[in-house]
């Protein structure tokens, strides 16, 4: 007991460090899907101009539901654009700083083993693939996307009856490593996180739909102007390069 | 184990257990209450008590959200005394509470009513007051259900992820072992996912087998 009251006393401490004064933290909200890049960046950040950046991640639903909540956050980076107006919509951000910042690649991946070689994506619509994983087609952004897609080229009907839908991305790729589904559809930027994995079918970026990581100031932001200083530097060409080798796409550009 | 994993293991069991210390005394309340107590409303209170129990942990966390964050009925009055729950290592505590406390509750309220309660009324006509009762005769009796409860609260609060990533966030300062194990996993870092999950296995191995073993042996 005595030794359990000495490590809270302890903890306690440990914890108050976060208490940054806000003028020096910048807290941004990230998709998990670019947290490792990111959080390259925001120590380039950080050396850079002294600041601190402190980066919570997590499903950009989640995110947004706890700005709506009223969380003290500076920068929110989302992974699609519909949870970016959920919070806009709410009040929640700064909409003159709102800017697209990145995109991605759709690709249909199988698993390393599998000999198939994959002439086009029609090639889904064949009997011999029986099972396709993709993130739910109703609600994670991939596997939203993947749907539009698969409709706009006219094989929704002919795949949606081999359609496994998974949670997020993270469980494509291990349906698809477990051999548990033919093929799997990911973001480019995945597919490098499990080994053995190789792309059957990219789906060209300019017919794909349209894939954007958006960011965007909180109209609360305890550090408004970390918040924008931070989000200048993410469209810098030395941020850019980064996101760049990570796989994604830079756009740099302003919502339309 | 490097420094950055080892600072998750033991973050996490601290919070763990400060907020089973937290637990302690409105659980025991409750489970006596439960336990002893015929009152209006009583299975009104149990089951509210239950309810994180039954509820998925996300939808706990959304509430916890709901009240707490800065628009919420309580976060807002929070806010005026400069205090921001949100994000910080006391969310970690307060989803770790309200996750636990029902399991503490359960356990705690079988050991009392295992207790005697002719022993409670012959210590007060010796003329022990409702107190004395209480701390002499009814906690020391039901100790063991009690204890068996705070291992079962604190490996709760331990494993707790879903109200835990809705209130408290995955921050340097409050990513737990279960909130550390999911991110790792969805960032392709398996191996150190796989230490945590090694990390998290053994502490609960350690406190549910003493619970088993004060709950199953006899005194």
């Amino acid at each position: 007991m005595y030794r359990s009251f000495i490590l809270a006393a302890l903890l306690l401490l440990v914890g108050c460090g976060r208490a940054q004064s806000p003028t020096t933290e910048v807290v941004v909200s990230a998709a998990i899907s670019i947290s490792e890049a990111m959080q390259q960046v925001a120590f380039d950040f950080e050396e850079a101009t002294g600041l601190r950046v402190a980066l919570n991640i997590g499903g950009s639903d989640t995110l947004a539901t706890q700005l709506i909540a009223g969380a003290s956050v500076d920068l929110f980076v989302s992974a699609d654009l519909q949870q970016m107006t959920r919070v806009e919509v709410d009040g929640g951000i700064l909409t003159a700083s709102k800017v697209n910042l990145l995109s991605n690649q759709l690709v249909l991946v199988t698993h390393g083993d599998n000999p198939r070689e994959f002439s086009g994506i029609g090639d889904l619509a064949e009997s011999n693939i029986r099972l396709v994983a993709m993130g739910d087609p109703d609600a994670v952004p991939a596997g939203v996307y993947a749907r539009q897609f698969l409709q706009v080229s006219g094989l929704w009907n002919a795949v949606r009856d081999k359609v496994v839908p998974t949670r997020n991305v993270r469980a494509v790729l291990a349906a698809v490593e477990a051999g548990n589904v033919d093929a799997g559809f990911v973001y480019r930027t995945d597919v490098s996180l499990v080994e053995n994995m190789k792309i059957a079918v990219a789906i060209p970026v300019g017919k794909g739909p349209e894939i954007r990581y958006v960011a965007a100031a909180m109209a609360n932001a305890p550090n408004e102007s970390g918040a924008r200083q931070l989000l200048d530097f993410l469209r810098s060409e030395g941020a850019m390069h980064i996101f760049e080798d990570y796989g994604f796409i830079a756009l740099n550009g302003e919502v339309r | 184990m490097n420094p950055e994993l080892l600072s998750v293991v033991v973050f996490s069991i601290g919070m763990a257990t400060i907020s089973t210390i937290l637990m302690l005394p409105p659980g025991i309340a409750l489970a006596w209450l439960l336990a002893r107590g015929s009152f209006p409303g009583r299975t009104v209170v149990e089951t509210l008590v239950s309810l994180p129990l039954v509820l998925p942990p996300v939808a706990t966390g959304l509430i916890l959200l709901r009240l707490f964050g800065r628009r919420g009925f309580i976060g807002e009055w929070l806010d005026r005394f400069g205090i921001d729950l949100v994000f910080t290592w006391k969310a970690v505590i307060l989803a770790m509470v309200v996750m636990g406390l029902p399991l503490l509750v359960r356990a705690a309220r079988n050991g009392f009513e295992q207790v005697d309660s002719r022993y409670e009324q012959i210590a007060a006509t010796l003329g022990a007051s409702p107190m004395r009762v209480f701390f002499t005769i009814s906690l020391p009796l039901a100790g063991r259900g009690v204890v068996a409860g705070s291992v079962l609260g604190f490996s709760r609060a331990l494993g707790e992820f879903g109200a835990t990533v809705m209130i408290a966030g995955m921050l340097p300062g409050t990513r737990t072992l279960s909130t550390s194990i999911y991110a790792y996993t969805q960032t392709g870092q398996d191996s150190q996912a796989t230490v945590l999950l090694v990390a998290a296995a053994t502490v609960a191995f350690a406190a549910v087998y003493i619970s088993n073993r004060l709950s199953t042996t006899s005194v």
